[in-house]
């Protein structure tokens, strides 16, 4: 039994059981009388007609989009503010007590305040997504720069160097990982964030969008697709950004 | 929190009082600047109300016992959706880490499911479960269960080889397996896995509050939206915040309460 289950065929074979199962039952339950649940069939079906009137397209692109624009709003200024509050002193105590006052509240939670201010559309969802993002690069720049060795920075103090070389040659290097920790954590901050928004707003299109209207006209099988969708996007772009990962952090020793 | 005797012996009662002061100076500059920016009418009152009446309409929503109300109902749904969410998570974890059969037949469609955010089975559970309070409760069971697995099954994974090969010296049975050995090689991986999904049980509660409710404070916040009451709005994000704060605190407190040992 041991030997079987470790090799990686039967593996699979059983891995895909239960999924299996819950297609059957799923099935069973769908040809029965109350309609609620769409057959696989119909869900198949579903993806094509989405797929063929280009909805499904232009609703995912939209949500990339947004998601990486708001990313890439958001990540670069928590990394600066974190980098920043870990090499001054000053700094930390200024805006750390208020970034961390700001951080308890649930992201989605500003939702209403920046509506009443920006109006429900694109701006306020940029928004919401921009400051999901910046907290986890904050935090983990943050963290990274606080626990570069003393001794790195001494031997810099030897060589004379200015601060920004202390930043461009010995911090930026040696907090690099957290840096990177920070940055896949607010990537996937973005694409919750991005589809809770556009759940909210339903502003425009969007994946969050489609499943919104899918809830209000009952059709489970356009629903499903859309979260299958989201699923598969959400886990490549962390399999993605995991890859580049490794690739940049190369030349460090092997991750514990 | 610990070093904090520490520096005070060190430094002297005079130079201790300013670092300690000065985390609080950002806040207070930013309320004064806040009340003043609106003192000064740059503002329209329906953008921006100062903080004294934000103040005021907690203290009104208080007085009038709404705002215990949003906050009971809110904590209640966190607190039996976190319990069966907590519980099935760790279940499952335990099962997912102990048995290779489970693992392989339970793990693809966990790590497939794992990969969607929480709040976009928000609309799928409309459909099924309608905007009561089972749907409520049964967000914030998902939110949890997943962490909650997680850490457990880490937990779990992590434990030397060899332990186990002592209680199989030992001929343990299973429970005795859990409660000696497992139990509390596990503590630490599985508070940590309490307190994420403790917090982030709190953001998908608020979230689908915001979506479909008929009390709490997410719902709080969203009909100060629709009516433009700003001061509501902003009173909900303050709550919202320190109901937050005060749960990650409380729950770093068990944690460091319970896995004191450790250190020692």
């Amino acid at each position: 039994m041991k030997n079987a289950l470790s090799r990686s065929s039967v593996r699979l074979a059983i891995g895909l059981v239960a999924p299996l199962l819950l297609i059957l039952w799923w099935q069973s339950q769908a040809s029965g009388a109350t309609a609620t649940f769409a057959p696989p069939a119909a869900i198949a079906s579903a993806l094509a007609e989405l797929l063929r009137s280009g909805d499904l397209v232009r609703d995912t692109l939209a949500t990339l989009q947004r998601a990486f624009t708001g990313l890439t709003i958001g990540a670069p200024l928590g990394v600066a503010a974190g980098i920043a509050m870990g090499i001054w002193k000053p700094v930390d105590r200024l805006l750390g007590p208020l970034l961390h006052a700001l951080r308890q509240v649930p992201m989605i939670g500003w939702l209403p305040l920046i509506g009443l201010w920006f109006g429900v559309g694109e701006g306020t969802e940029l928004i919401v997504v921009s400051m999901s993002t910046f907290f986890p690069s904050m935090l983990n720049s943050h963290a990274g720069v606080a626990q570069v060795e003393r001794r790195y920075v001494e031997v810099g103090g030897i060589y004379c160097f200015t601060t920004l070389q202390r930043i461009r040659f010995i911090l930026l290097p040696a907090a690099m990982p957290l840096v990177l920790t920070g940055i896949t954590q607010a990537l996937a901050f973005a694409w919750i964030s991005t589809i809770g928004s556009e759940l909210l707003t339903g502003a425009g299109s969007g994946l969050g969008v489609a499943m919104q209207t899918a809830q209000v006209q009952q059709r489970l099988d356009v629903m499903l697709v859309v979260i299958s969708v989201t699923a598969v996007l959400g886990f490549l772009i962390n399999q993605l950004f995991r890859r580049l990962r490794q690739s940049l952090l190369r030349w460090q020793p092997a991750q514990p | 929190m610990a070093s904090q005797p520490l520096a005070a012996a060190k430094a002297t009662s005079f130079r201790l009082k300013r670092p300690q002061l000065a985390p609080f100076a950002p806040p207070v500059l930013l309320l004064g600047l806040w009340q003043l920016a609106c003192a000064s009418g740059l503002f329209p009152p329906q953008i921006l109300v100062p903080p004294s009446e934000v103040a005021k309409a907690l203290g009104g929503m208080a007085a009038s016992g709404e705002l215990q109300r949003h906050v009971a109902d809110s904590l209640y749904r966190l607190l039996v959706g976190f319990a069966i969410g907590a519980t099935a998570g760790m279940a499952f974890g335990v099962a997912l880490a102990l048995s290779r059969l489970i693992e392989s037949v339970l793990s693809p469609i966990f790590h497939t499911l794992w990969q969607v955010p929480v709040i976009a089975f928000v609309p799928l559970m409309v459909m099924f479960l309608g905007i009561d309070e089972p749907f409520k409760i049964a967000v914030v069971a998902i939110a949890a269960f997943f962490p909650m697995a997680l850490a457990t099954f880490d937990g779990i994974r992590g434990v030397p080889r060899n332990w186990f090969d002592v209680a199989k010296v030992y001929r343990l049975t299973l429970l005795q397996l859990i409660r000696l050995i497992l139990l509390p090689a596990t503590v630490p991986a599985v508070l940590t896995g309490l307190r994420i999904s403790l917090t982030r049980a709190w953001v998908v509660l608020v979230a689908a509050e915001l979506l479909a409710a008929d009390s709490g404070i997410g719902q709080m916040m969203e009909m100060g939206r629709q009516l433009f009451q700003i001061d509501v709005v902003l009173a909900g994000v303050v709550v919202s915040g320190l109901i937050g704060f005060l749960l990650d605190r409380g729950a770093c407190w068990v944690e460091s309460r319970a896995t004191r040992w450790r250190t020692a």
